[in-house]
């Protein structure tokens, strides 16, 4: 496996902004909000969080994995990835669609 | 192969004479000297070994931040001048007897850049994305944050963030 | 500087100086010895200007000028920030003496992202480069 892509899988991801934190490139931005749901049989509504965008800046990351490492629920993980080039910098931050079909488009 | 391994602290003052006494030991082989920064003040240590590096000794000695003036023992082993002017200038250390000429570093840079008060102005004006929490939001409108805790980046001391 | 043909488009030459600065300008030898640049025959070298000028590696303040000297030398040259380093001071952000990234002085014409990016990506940037010569 070559590791030249951090892939997400967003319904795994719960928004714990564990990978944000440890990020020693500081590359990973993340934001959702809270929502109430209530389940058939529950007492009391249960809260979860809703990721609203999350965005790993390319041109600052150091493929170091500590990300990968430290997702409780697995939802980064290695891809193999075609080469990320680009005429603006801006371009190489990835939000979720990018991180997720590019890995589709890979398999 | 290593096989016994020592680690010694000594005062600043006898640092010398160990390492004497430690080379007259047998311990000709010098491996490193090296520093770090710590609360109590600057911590250098040198390891040395047999030749055979069957035995080996790391000796290590405090100097507080206000004096930061060792005596050299580049006279004893000279492959550790080098490593010494390399803590002089990372550290701010002063090994008395040594040629204390920068080595690698801008003049311009100011502080020594290893010393645990010389602030990342990077990390200091950048804003940290995990100082982000998650928000409660109804009709797409925040309306709260379920936690009041203040995160700070890891490896950005407290006193930092005050300027 | 070097002459290379990319080994998968034979029909796209290009001309490639290189600013290596650090490790990164490592990949670009990697995309020689894996077959992806095949250098071109010894011959009207030293004539042709450079076409695309790569900074690869960590650009620091005391180095800028010399890397800006370069830059200013070959001003049809197209720039090409390779890898995290060169592009945004990479794992070095936050280090005082590192330039955070070459864009704030010259233009870029293709950024790469990586640490280091593929060999892979070099070339793809290459013909990404060529391409967008050719069109224009």
């Amino acid at each position: 496996m070559i590791h030249s892509f951090i892939a997400l899988l967003p319904d795994k991801c719960t928004s714990c902004m564990l990978c944000v934190r440890e990020c020693p490139a500081w590359c990973i931005h993340l934001d959702s909000h809270t929502e109430e749901v209530t389940e058939p049989g529950a007492r009391r509504p249960k809260k979860i969080n809703v990721l609203d965008s999350f965005d790993i800046d390319y041109s600052l990351c150091m493929y170091c994995g500590i990300c990968v490492d430290v997702c409780p629920f697995d939802a980064l993980e290695w891809d193999q990835h075609r080469a990320l080039i680009s005429d603006s910098r801006v371009d190489l931050t990835l939000g979720i669609t990018q991180l997720t079909s590019e890995k589709d488009s890979a398999n | 192969m290593m096989n016994v391994s020592v680690t010694e602290t000594v005062s600043p003052e006898k640092w010398r004479e160990r390492v004497l006494q430690a080379h007259d030991h047998g311990f000709v082989f010098f491996d490193f000297l090296t520093a770090i920064d710590r609360d109590s003040g600057v911590e250098v240590v040198v390891r040395l070994a047999f030749n055979d590096l069957s035995e080996s000794i790391s000796l290590s000695t405090s100097i507080n931040h206000a004096s930061l003036r060792l005596d050299s023992i580049a006279d004893i082993f000279p492959g550790a001048g080098w490593h010494e002017r390399e803590v002089g200038e990372m550290f701010g250390m002063n090994f008395v007897g040594n040629d204390m000429q920068q080595l690698l570093r801008h003049e311009a840079l100011g502080l020594p850049p290893m010393r645990k008060n010389v602030v990342l102005s990077a990390r200091v004006v950048a804003e940290w994305p995990g100082a982000a929490e998650p928000e409660i939001k109804q009709d797409g409108r925040k309306v709260g944050n379920p936690s009041r805790r203040r995160q700070r980046p890891p490896g950005v001391p407290e006193n930092w963030l005050q300027s | 500087m070097a002459r290379y043909q990319l080994a998968e488009h034979p029909h796209c030459e290009v001309e490639v100086l290189t600013a290596g600065l650090a490790c990164c300008t490592l990949e670009v030898e990697a995309a020689v010895t894996a077959g992806l640049l095949i250098p071109a025959q010894l011959g009207n070298q030293a004539s042709t200007p450079p076409s695309v000028l790569v900074i690869s590696g960590t650009v620091t303040d005391a180095l800028l000028p010399s890397v800006l000297d370069v830059i200013d030398r070959y001003p049809d040259a197209q720039l090409m920030s390779f890898g995290a380093c060169a592009t945004s001071g990479g794992p070095y952000w936050d280090s005082p003496p590192v330039t955070k990234g070459i864009d704030q002085f010259s233009d870029v014409a293709v950024y790469v992202a990586g640490c280091p990016p593929r060999p892979e990506a070099f070339v793809a940037a290459l013909l990404s480069l060529a391409q967008a010569g050719i069109s224009s």
